[in-house]
Parts: C-alpha cells; sequence; structure tokens
C-alpha cells in the first residue's frame, strides 16, 4: 500500500516538474532552480515518511540526471536526504503565507493604514469639492473592496481620504451619495443620514451662505431629527408639547444656524443612539397624522433602518467569532486525542442522506490518517 | 482545465507548499512561478488520482451498511460546494490495513465541477 501511495507521489512530483520546466525555463529561473525545487520536495517527503528513500524511479533519474543535486540524491540512501531536510526545514516557517499570495502582501497592509489615518484626516475638514470628488472615486473603489485580494493601485487610495469613507459607509448610501449628491439636495439628505461626517460638511457649507434654508425644513431628514430631539425634551409636557414642538424646532433651526451644526457635531454613534432613542420615542407618542403632516417623517422611516442595518453590521464580526470558537473547540478536542489530523481530501460525486443513513460516494481521495497517507479511487456504499 | 486546491492540504501538497515558501522567500523562486507550480501541482495531482489510485474504500457512519469505515457522523456542512463530515471514533479499512481515528475531518467537493470546465 504505502508502496503504492509513494509511487503515485514520485509520479505527481516527476509530472508536475516537467511540465513546469517550460516555464521555469522561459522565465529564466532555469533548470537549477527547478532542480532545487524537486530536491527540496522530495526531501520533505521523506522527512514526513511518505516517500521512501529507496523508492524506485527510473524516470526519475532520467529527468533529474543533469541536475548535480537531484543526482547526489538518488546515490546515496538516507543520510545524503537528511542533511538537505533538516537545513531547509528549519528556516522556511516564517513566510509560509506571503507566498502563494506575493503580490498581496503589500496592498492589504498599505489600504489600512491610509484608511486610519484619513479617518481622522476627514473632520478636520475637507472642501466640498474635495468631498464630491472623493465621493465618486469612493464609489469606484467600492466594487474592489469586498475583495482584499485584489491589488489595488495603493497610491490611488491612499490619496483618497474617502476611502476611509467608504470602508465605514453603508453601501447602499454610499451609492445614493455618489450619484445624488452634487446635483439632487434629497440625495444629501440621504446622504447625510447613512453617513454622518461627510453630510455634516457638506450640509453645514451649504447653509453657511444662507441663514435662511427652506430646503432643511423640507428634505426633513435633519430637521426631524432636531425635532425629535424637542420632543424627547418637552415629552414630559403632553401633546401641547408635541405640537408646540414642530414650530419650535422649526424656529430654532432658522434662528440658530448651528443646529445643523450641533447634529453634525455629534458622532455618528451619538448619532445613533440619540436618533433611536428619539424615534423610539416618536413612534409611541405622535398619532399618525402627525406623522403625515410632516412630509420627512417617512424619511426619517427609512433612514433608520439603514441605521439599524449598520448596527447588525457590527454584529455579524462577532458570529464570525462564534465559529472561530467552535473551530477552536473542534481543534482543541482533535488536539486532546491526537496531534495529527486525520484529514480526508476528496471529491463527492452524490452526497445523500435519508434520516440518520448517509450515502457519499467519494472518490479521488487521500487520506492522511494516524500519519499514513492512503490514496483512495472511490469510496462507494 | 479547472482544479481543485483542496489537495494542496495533503502531506504532498503541504511539503510542495513549504518547499515553495522557502524558495520564495530566499528570492531562489518568483512568486508566480510558484503558483503555476501549485496550479500545476492541483492538476498532477487530480490526474493522478483518477488514473493511478485504484483501490476503492466505502464508508458508512455507524448504522451505515458498509463494512470499510464505520463511526459516528459527529458534524456535517455543506458549504459552497463543499461537503465537510467529521467522524468520531472511526475504523478506515482498506485491503491492506485499518485505521481507527478519534476524529477524522473528510472534505470533499463536488466532483461535477471539476467535469464541467
Amino acid at each position: 500500500m504505502a508502496g503504492s501511495v509513494s509511487s503515485v507521489y514520485l509520479q505527481v512530483i516527476e509530472d508536475v516538474i516537467s511540465k513546469v520546466r517550460d516555464e521555469f525555463i522561459n522565465s529564466g529561473a532555469g533548470e537549477t532552480v527547478l532542480g532545487e525545487l524537486q530536491t527540496i520536495w522530495e526531501a520533505r517527503m521523506m522527512h514526513c515518511g511518505v516517500i521512501s528513500p529507496n523508492m524506485e524511479r527510473p524516470s526519475l533519474q532520467k529527468q533529474t540526471g543533469p541536475i548535480t543535486p537531484v543526482h547526489d540524491l538518488n546515490v546515496p540512501p538516507v543520510e545524503e536526504y537528511e542533511t538537505p531536510t533538516a537545513e531547509m526545514l528549519f528556516p522556511p516557517t516564517p513566510l509560509q503565507t506571503p507566498v502563494p499570495q506575493t503580490p498581496l502582501p503589500q496592498t492589504p497592509i498599505q489600504t489600512p493604514l491610509p484608511g486610519l489615518d484619513q479617518m481622522y484626516n476627514i473632520p478636520t475638514g475637507p472642501s466640498d469639492y474635495a468631498l464630491v470628488s472623493d465621493s465618486r472615486n469612493g464609489g469606484d473603489m467600492k466594487p474592489g473592496r469586498p475583495s482584499p485580494y485584489m491589488p489595488p493601485p495603493s497610491p490611488w487610495m491612499n490619496q483618497r481620504p474617502l476611502g476611509v469613507d467608504v470602508n465605514v459607509a453603508y453601501v447602499e448610501g454610499r451609492e445614493d451619495i455618489d450619484r445624488g449628491a452634487p446635483h439632487q439636495p434629497m440625495t444629501q439628505d440621504f446622504f447625510m443620514i447613512s453617513a454622518g461626517k461627510r453630510k455634516r460638511d457638506d450640509y453645514a457649507s451649504h447653509l453657511a451662505p444662507g441663514g435662511y434654508m427652506p430646503q432643511q425644513d423640507g428634505s426633513g431628514d435633519v430637521e426631524i431629527e432636531f425635532a425629535l430631539q424637542k420632543e424627547t425634551n418637552f415629552a414630559s409636557t403632553g401633546v401641547w408639547g408635541k405640537i408646540k414642538t414642530d414650530s419650535i424646532s422649526n424656529v430654532l433651526i432658522r434662528e440658530t444656524p448651528t443646529l445643523p451644526q450641533q447634529d453634525g457635531a455629534q458622532d455618528e454613534y451619538d448619532e445613533l443612539f440619540h436618533f433611536q432613542e428619539v424615534t423610539n420615542e416618536d413612534y409611541n407618542t405622535p398619532t399618525p397624522a402627525e406623522h403625515d403632516l410632516r412630509a420627512p417623517t417617512p424619511l426619517v422611516g427609512t433612514p433608520k433602518p439603514t441605521k439599524n442595518e449598520a448596527a447588525e453590521d457590527d454584529e455579524p464580526p462577532l458570529n464570525e467569532d462564534d465559529d472561530d470558537e467552535d473551530d477552536l473547540d473542534d481543534f482543541d478536542q482533535g488536539e486532546e486525542e491526537t496531534n495529527t489530523q486525520h484529514l480526508v481530501l476528496a471529491q463527492f460525486d452524490k452526497v445523500t442522506r435519508t434520516k440518520n443513513k448517509w450515502k457519499c460516494a467519494l472518490k479521488d481521495g487521500i487520506m492522511h490518517i494516524n500519519s499514513r497517507d492512503i490514496l483512495f479511487n472511490k469510496i462507494t456504499p | 482545465m479547472s482544479t481543485f486546491e483542496l489537495y494542496r492540504r495533503s502531506t504532498i501538497g503541504m511539503c510542495l507548499t513549504e518547499t515553495l515558501d522557502e524558495m520564495v522567500s530566499n528570492g531562489t523562486l518568483n512568486p508566480e512561478l510558484a503558483i503555476q507550480v501549485l496550479v500545476q501541482f492541483d492538476k498532477s495531482m487530480t490526474e493522478a488520482l483518477e488514473n493511478q489510485v485504484k483501490s476503492k474504500v466505502s464508508i458508512k457512519e455507524t448504522k451505515w451498511v458498509g463494512e470499510k469505515a464505520k463511526g459516528h457522523l459527529h458534524t456535517y456542512r455543506f458549504c459552497d460546494n463543499v461537503w465537510t463530515f467529521i467522524l468520531r471514533d472511526a475504523t478506515f479499512k482498506n485491503e491492506e490495513c485499518q485505521e481507527n481515528v478519534g476524529r477524522v475531518k473528510i472534505v470533499a467537493c463536488d466532483s461535477k465541477l471539476l467535469a464541467q470546465s
């Protein structure tokens, strides 16, 4: 059995080596490197005990003939193998991850760092122009974002403060922002709700020139926040309070241009909390008619879910942690029983279950059980 | 031809991966070349299992009918076309040997995915 496994392994090695030979030569790496690869590979396999040094491999000898190290390996049995093995085995461990993904390591590192920096930079005061252009860039970036493995041009990302906001902001909100922000005030309001910081800046700049802001009232998102807050304050006063609240809030908004800034000044999280608390009360206290009167109210309803979703978005990591814990548990259990990981790697043709009776048609598999490798062609019922 | 990276977790695959890691990290090998080697390994290993390996095993859970491997199914999950089973107290038998393991993980990719390409 072991013999057949070894021979299959050796043939695989041979096959791989022979088929990448052209690549090696074309890329300039040359046969020497290829030979080294094969030597080390086989040495490691011997170290693992899956192939024996005495295995006959005539075809290998042919191929490896010109390559000196391999040739050496074939002549003397064990000792020659072990020297290289020990040398090779000790150093390599540190860089296991980078290798398969070699182009990648730079990108993941660079992206988050600029992002963090820019997060802090944003509040300090990007201009409106910067914001708009950035938001567009952010929109462009968005598709790339889910797959961290894409090598994005890092300088490009570094320059865009919005890269950060894109990461933070909720996706749908971002899209609205990107497309609508420059032109339509309504979308700007959406924008403001989903991503507090950026909107705040935009909004403040818009407010600054004119003290009177009809759009504010009409758009209502912002206004509602104010009104709601007022309502909480006035809650004790009862129905009267609510009616007054609207007028008062409007007055307040017009009188004090600082109001929008107040909203903006709040951190996203603070806003979140205020918002949710207030709105909850809002739903309980006022009659639906009042909501209808205030056109914005439905808008408030829409943004809220996005915020809630955002809050929910924060939760999945927790779930992931749970998964990790499970995995850890499994792993621990495995460790308790044995240090070796028993593993079967295969392809399945069909997996069916009837009550507690499972039928798995697996094929072309490698088992690693009790430090032994077993190859199989089929697992059948 | 598409391939599974599945077999890279086998002993031979891990040995190759470690070798490539080492050679890339000490500058002997171009990373892109290393990846090509891995892809070639995926192909070669798959072909070898298809063409050279004839031994058969049958696996059943405790109440499964088979005689080759017995155990009870601790975990099963099917995600992204990959089945994962964890068997407890399983016994694997083939023509030549019998192995008892307290816990074995079975990872299986959909063979149809390979056939499609």
